[in-house]
């Protein structure tokens, strides 16, 4: 089809015939930009309040709190993405959220124990051969499942590049075969829903052995640590994984902003809303998820990756399959097919989250029972969760709908 | 005209249940061709099989000049082979405007990576404002799909198929709960689109076919019963028998 001048001018002025799209990305998309202004602010407000580089009302432990919230915002992100986009309730994302925390505990273990190695063995009369130092490091480490050697998945744990490439790769390639087999056999709804918790659980039942290479159920610890840095307070430390976290979640949120909008974002909600028919407009609904799964998987990894070392520890139980279900559950609430949403519902309900369950929130006695909020939290949880399935499919984010609409009447 | 499609020997059991039965179907480029028959005459399930949505038992079909058989490709590489598909109800993605869902359809590279650079030249929105002043929806471009009409969505529905440029255009019932205005209307770009290509038009509707001024086939228990225009078909003793005269 071709077209002249002649008709460009004769729809000009028609509403969405010829929209001015010349502009910026982040100018057509004023919710982004405002977000990323929060988000800025957020973190100038925190910064200026903490101990490491402000006032110091703002105490370590909750900056660390706040900085691994951001974290979850962004894997809450990604399930936006791949839920509330595109229609895959995969309940796995905390899976690939994990193995990137993994991939980079990896290195952190790695590297301390090293330097400690190094520093023990220098007392030697005679100086340490590689072997020796390896043979300590490996010791240190494995010693708690009775193993004094490396097993074959730690051979790039030395190189930092390595496992930061781990962090993004592991968790892609995972997504990809899974996503290849899933949706080619066209599996959808509820199975693969089903499908992507078995994968979770596999993996955490495989982490949990002792032989898994990855210390059991001890998990990997003392991430908190950076090698390097043990004159570096963990005041200060916590404010740089806290810039990192914003960072990330920043640029997140950029990143799929711009995937969900422009014409991507139409195939995949139209793959979300009628799938038969997204084929036969000619889409390989099949390679659309698949990418849309493995993109939001790296995210995960990514998310994961920044979370652990603020955490400090790693173990199999944050890989468990009732972890993503949460993930679900706080997209749920905060408005799914909207990306602020996403975010929204990550941090209020993780925060609210630690504030029941770190036995802050005042037990509330009813003469014949007292209710401890530490257990009553998940089913208050679950509550509001159904609550706002019925009531409120939009989730929090529904709110902004009725704010735009006081505003224009 | 050229032989565009061929479908030969084709049959499909459903459960026992023979709803093809050895069928053979042709069309040429250009050309209008209506389908008719009975309830469970096989109509549905033949577009079925040409999209790719049912995979026959036995039987070939063959597309374009290089012989493509569409029995090895799935729906969405027969879609870009070029075949357009309209169901009898109307599937528009009701979330999204009118020129989103246009722009959605409209012949472009349909691989993710592309699709996730892509993005409209002004050439682009001009192709869906002249689809949509062709199915009258211009003035309701930025309006979300669900809240259009019945028919409008009808409209929708045929422009999004016209956007991907098919060569052969399989739309089925497109007058389904239309008012006599816009049954004109649809007449009228059904007629238009089959000037450049081959156009299938299954319908039950008699004072509609009859519209269309076309060839007709008429299908029963799965295979073809008569075959040319309407007054030769409706004239055939076997097409009063099974169709018209009960």
């Amino acid at each position: 089809m071709t077209h002249t001048s002649s008709f460009d001018q004769k729809y000009r002025g028609v509403p969405g015939a010829l929209a001015p799209r010349s502009r910026p990305f982040i100018q057509r998309h004023p919710s982004v930009m405002i977000f990323i202004a929060c988000l800025a602010l957020f973190t100038l407000v925190v910064t200026v309040l903490s101990e490491g580089f402000g006032v110091g009302l703002i105490s370590t432990s909750f900056v660390k709190t706040l900085g691994k919230t951001l974290c979850l915002c962004l894997v809450a992100l990604a399930m936006d993405v791949v839920w509330g986009y595109c229609g895959i309730l995969s309940l796995g994302h905390m899976a690939f959220f994990g193995i990137g925390g993994y991939a980079i505990g990896m290195w952190l273990m790695y590297a301390r124990t090293e330097l400690i190695v190094v520093q023990s063995l220098a007392a030697a009369p005679l100086p340490p051969t590689p072997e020796e130092i390896s043979q300590g490091i490996a010791t240190q480490i494995f010693g708690v499942v009775g193993a004094s050697e490396f097993p074959p998945i730690w051979a790039f744990a030395h190189s930092l590049p390595l496992q930061l490439a781990a962090v993004v790769l592991v968790p892609g390639l995972l997504a990809l075969v899974f996503g290849w087999l899933a949706f080619r056999a066209r599996v959808t709804g509820v199975y693969l829903s089903i499908l992507t918790q078995a994968m979770t659980l596999a993996l955490a039942l495989y982490l949990f052995q002792n032989d898994s290479g990855l210390r059991g159920n001890n998990g990997l610890s003392g991430l908190q640590n950076l090698p390097g840095q043990a004159d570096t307070p963990q005041s200060t430390i916590s404010i740089w994984f806290f810039w990192a976290a914003a960072l990330a979640l920043g640029l997140g949120y950029i990143f799929c902003a711009w995937m969900v909008s422009g014409k991507f974002g139409s195939v995949i909600r139209a793959i979300r809303d009628d799938e038969a028919r997204v084929r036969f407009l000619g889409y390989s609904v099949e390679a659309y998820k698949l990418t849309v799964f493995t993109v939001t998987a790296v995210i995960a990894g990514i998310a994961g990756a920044l979370y652990y070392p603020q955490a400090g520890i790693i173990n199999p139980a944050e890989i468990a399959p009732i972890a993503s279900i949460y993930l679900a559950v706080w997209v749920a609430i905060g408005g799914r097919g909207r990306l602020y949403g996403a975010v929204i519902g990550a941090a209020f309900v993780s925060l609210l989250s630690t504030w029941f369950t770190g036995g802050q929130a005042p037990d509330i006695n009813l003469g014949v029972y007292t209710i401890q909020w530490v257990n009553w939290w998940t089913v208050l949880l679950g509550l509001s969760f159904v609550v706002v399935t019925l009531l409120a499919p939009k989730g929090i984010g529904g709110l902004f709908d009725l704010i735009g609409k006081g505003r224009k009447s | 005209m050229s032989t565009l499609l061929e479908v030969s020997g084709v049959s499909k059991t459903f459960d026992g249940f023979r709803a093809i039965n050895n069928l053979s179907f042709q069309i040429g480029e250009p050309e209008l061709r209506a389908v008719i028959g009975p309830n469970g005459a096989g109509k549905t399930t033949f577009m079925d099989i040409v999209t790719g949505k049912t995979k026959p038992d036995e039987g070939r079909v063959i597309f374009g000049e290089k012989s493509v058989s569409l029995l090895k490709l799935s729906e969405s590489q027969i879609a870009q082979a070029g075949i357009g598909r309209k169901f009898q109800r109307p599937t528009v993605f009701e979330d999204q405007s009118v020129a989103d869902n246009l722009m959605m359809a409209l012949k472009k590279d349909r691989s993710p990576w592309a699709v996730l650079r892509f993005r409209p030249r002004q050439r682009d929105h001009g192709a869906v404002a002249q689809l949509a002043d062709e199915i009258g929806l211009v003035d309701h471009l930025t309006r979300r799909a669900g809240d259009l009409s019945h028919g409008q969505k009808q409209w929708l529905e045929i422009g999004m198929l016209l956007a991907q440029d098919p060569r052969l255009l399989l739309v089925d019932e497109p007058a389904a709960g239309m008012t006599p205005a816009e049954r004109e209307h649809t007449t009228d770009i059904l007629v238009q689109a089959a000037k450049t290509r081959a156009v299938v038009v299954v319908e039950h509707d008699m004072e509609f076919v009859r519209r269309l001024d076309c060839k007709v086939t008429v299908l029963h228990e799965g295979s073809v019963l008569a075959e040319g225009s309407l007054d030769h078909v409706t004239a055939d003793e076997k097409v009063i028998e099974v169709y018209l005269g009960r």
